[in-house]
């Protein structure tokens, strides 16, 4: 396997453009520039690229739904709001090699025709957005941004947009309503934003690291990715993994390495003295993973087969010293603060969740609220206007069906037996 | 408390650059707030000049994102995340003794005008878990109570 993203990581400093370049940076455009877009976009689906911001749609099929008569001006949107706990890969290259999100960004926007982009950064992320900027100046200045660059015809500039803080924000038409200078409410799908998107227009939202794969497919090929790949996985990853891990961080590997490898060999296994209970696989929307699981392949559709999702690829993990209702209560307690308030299964339903999982804790439950927590999970998931509430919602579920004995001892006990 | 011209003037070019002026308002409102560490009622009034948005949409605004505000802070503001990943590895901890070293509530300013903490969503370092961020720019990692009790109490 080659490292992609994480190729410049081990150089003290992100590189500035001189350096990139003599690094093969930019080299990609060579491949880009000039061959015809409609074969790039087969390429690009042919490689199995799937967006990396979270729901794994393949990223080829999503550019071919662009109109080829498409109203202009059309635009690409990098969606680096990155704020799902326990991921953390999207951070590690805004602060470490901004200009392979420049290369990434010039080399989709080329391929599906953008006039223009924005990558809209979190607000927590002000100083890796100052490094981009710079990088993106850099750029301007030697002619790789701006017009007709490198005599290609094409015209390009990136708009660094530093955004003023809310989990909802990463929802993609949130997203485009608070570039647009609204609250940040997500509009109704469809129409998708690549048929009306920003200001109306044709827009292609995709994820930091999604796009910067794409100079190497490009430059390398379809196959060449699949490679890279194992047991049915696709290309590379920046698998992040947190908790009461040894080695908590970030690693770039296979698509598709087994969660053992990743969590053991990778993030050095459980501190000492802890014992592995269940893990997130995808940051914490997603449903648990339990230790006989720990051979599934990371990837989009192994992770789905066994009833879970990959996410963001960031493992949270859970050990046997918190309490499992403690930690799926915060789990909820996020998803209910971070709520829109748009529309009312969410904004309501969310706290009453948390209220309930307090009875627990404080020892008042009845057989009756367990009951109620489960009733409540199947009304809100199906019935709201984003994907937040449903994020919200299923690894409660999964808690449910998992810790089931756990909510009937704390019943018991009239309380938490945990310290 | 005002803008003055080449500041005005700044605003204007930034807020060109984008087809409706107010998409040019979140710019305008951090600006202000990196200037008076929090947005006064006054610059409201300029900012609605600019934007064509009125003062009340402007706080429609203010009061949805985050790290907006319209109240000043201490001369640092501690944010330390209270989500899963920093949660498992004892941010309660951490924000217990960082409200206890600060001698007030969250959100508050400390008596000496040093320090505001908050609580804060998932910062995206939940490989330094528990994690925290310094005036939104100085990120702290595996942070324990001691850790952040000498850290405020060195403001
Ligand atoms: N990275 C992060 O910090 C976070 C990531 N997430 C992830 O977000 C995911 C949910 O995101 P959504 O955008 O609601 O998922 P989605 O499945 O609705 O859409 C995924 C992407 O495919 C596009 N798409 C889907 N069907 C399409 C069609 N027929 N035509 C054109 N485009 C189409 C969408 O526009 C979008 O860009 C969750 O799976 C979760 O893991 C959630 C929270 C935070
Ligand atoms: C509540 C919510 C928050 C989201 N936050 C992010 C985010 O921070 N970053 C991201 O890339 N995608 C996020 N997404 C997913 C986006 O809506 C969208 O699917 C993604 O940006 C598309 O890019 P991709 O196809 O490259 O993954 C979020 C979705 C939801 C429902
Ligand atoms: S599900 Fe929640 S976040 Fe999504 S629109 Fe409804 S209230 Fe807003
Ligand atoms: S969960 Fe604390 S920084 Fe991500």
């Amino acid at each position: 396997m080659e490292k992609v993203l994480s190729r410049n990581f081990h150089h003290a400093q992100p590189l500035d453009l001189a350096t990139y370049r003599a690094g093969g940076g930019y080299d990609s455009l060579q491949s880009i520039f000039g061959r015809d877009r409609e074969e790039m976009v087969n390429e690009l689906r042919a490689s199995g690229l799937r967006g990396c911001g979270g729901a794994g749609f393949s990223t080829g099929l999503k550019w071919s739904f662009l109109a080829k008569d498409a109203p202009r001006p059309v635009y690409l949107v990098i969606n680096l709001d990155e704020s799902e706990p326990g991921s953390c890969k999207d951070r590690q290259v805004l602060y470490r090699d901004p200009h392979t999100i420049v290369e990434g960004v010039l080399a989709s926007a080329y391929i599906i025709g953008a006039d223009k982009a924005f990558v809209f950064v979190r607000g927590e992320y002000k100083v890796g957005a100052a490094k981009l900027e710079k990088a993106v100046q850099e750029a301007r200045d030697a002619g790789l941004l701006g017009d007709n660059i490198l005599g290609s015809g094409f015209s390009l500039d990136i708009d660094v947009h530093l955004s003023a803080g809310r989990y909802i924000c990463g929802e993609e038409t949130a997203l485009l309503n608070a570039l647009e200078g609204y609250r940040a409410n997500p509009r109704s799908k469809p129409p998708f934003p690549a048929v009306k998107g920003l200001w109306g227009q044709p827009t292609i939202v995709n994820n930091m690291e999604t796009v910067c794969h794409v100079p190497s497919i490009m430059h390398k090929g379809a196959q060449w990715f699949q490679g890279q790949g194992q047991n049915g996985g696709s290309g590379t990853h920046l698998f992040q993994v947190s908790g009461p891990v040894k080695n908590p961080g970030v690693f770039e590997l296979p698509m598709g390495v087994t969660a053992r490898e990743l969590i053991y060999d990778h993030a050095g296994g459980l501190l000492d003295g802890r014992k592995l209970i269940a893990f997130q696989p995808g940051g914490s929307s997603t449903p648990f993973m339990t230790p006989d699981q720990l051979d599934t392949p990371m990837h989009f559709d192994a992770v789905a087969k066994i009833g879970s999702r990959l996410g963001t690829g960031g493992v949270i993990i859970m050990d046997d010293t918190i309490c499992p209702l403690k930690y799926t209560r915060n789990l909820i307690e996020f998803y209910a603060r971070e709520s829109c308030g748009f529309c009312t299964p969410c904004r309501d339903g969310l706290p009453y969740l948390v209220h309930l999982f307090d009875k627990f804790e404080l020892g008042t439950a009845t057989a009756a609220d367990h009951q109620t927590i489960l009733e409540l999970c199947g009304l809100i998931g199906p019935n709201t206007h984003c994907a937040l509430a449903p994020g919200a919602v299923m690894p409660v579920q999964s808690a449910l069906q998992l810790f089931d004995d756990e909510f009937k001892k704390h019943i018991a006990a009239k309380g938490c037996s945990y310290s | 408390m005002s803008l003055t011209e080449h500041e005005i003037e700044h605003l204007r070019e930034h807020i060109e650059h984008y087809p409706e002026k107010r998409a040019g308002a979140i710019y305008c409102l951090y600006y202000v707030q990196d200037k008076y560490g929090y947005i006064p009622r006054a610059s409201l009034d300029e900012v609605s000049e600019l934007t064509d948005l009125s003062p009340t949409q402007l706080d429609e605004l203010i009061t949805f994102y985050t790290l907006l505000r319209r109240r000043p802070v201490g001369r640092r503001l501690i944010r330390i995340c209270d989500s899963i990943s920093c949660y498992t590895r004892g941010s309660e901890q951490v924000l217990a003794a960082a409200k206890e070293a600060s001698g007030v509530e969250f959100g508050q300013i400390s008596k000496d005008g040093a320090v505001t903490v908050l609580p804060s969503i998932c910062l995206g370092l939940c490989d330094r878990a528990p994690a925290g961020l310094v005036d939104d720019s100085e990120d702290l990692g595996e942070l324990t109570p001691e850790k952040i009790r000498d850290l405020i109490c060195s403001y």
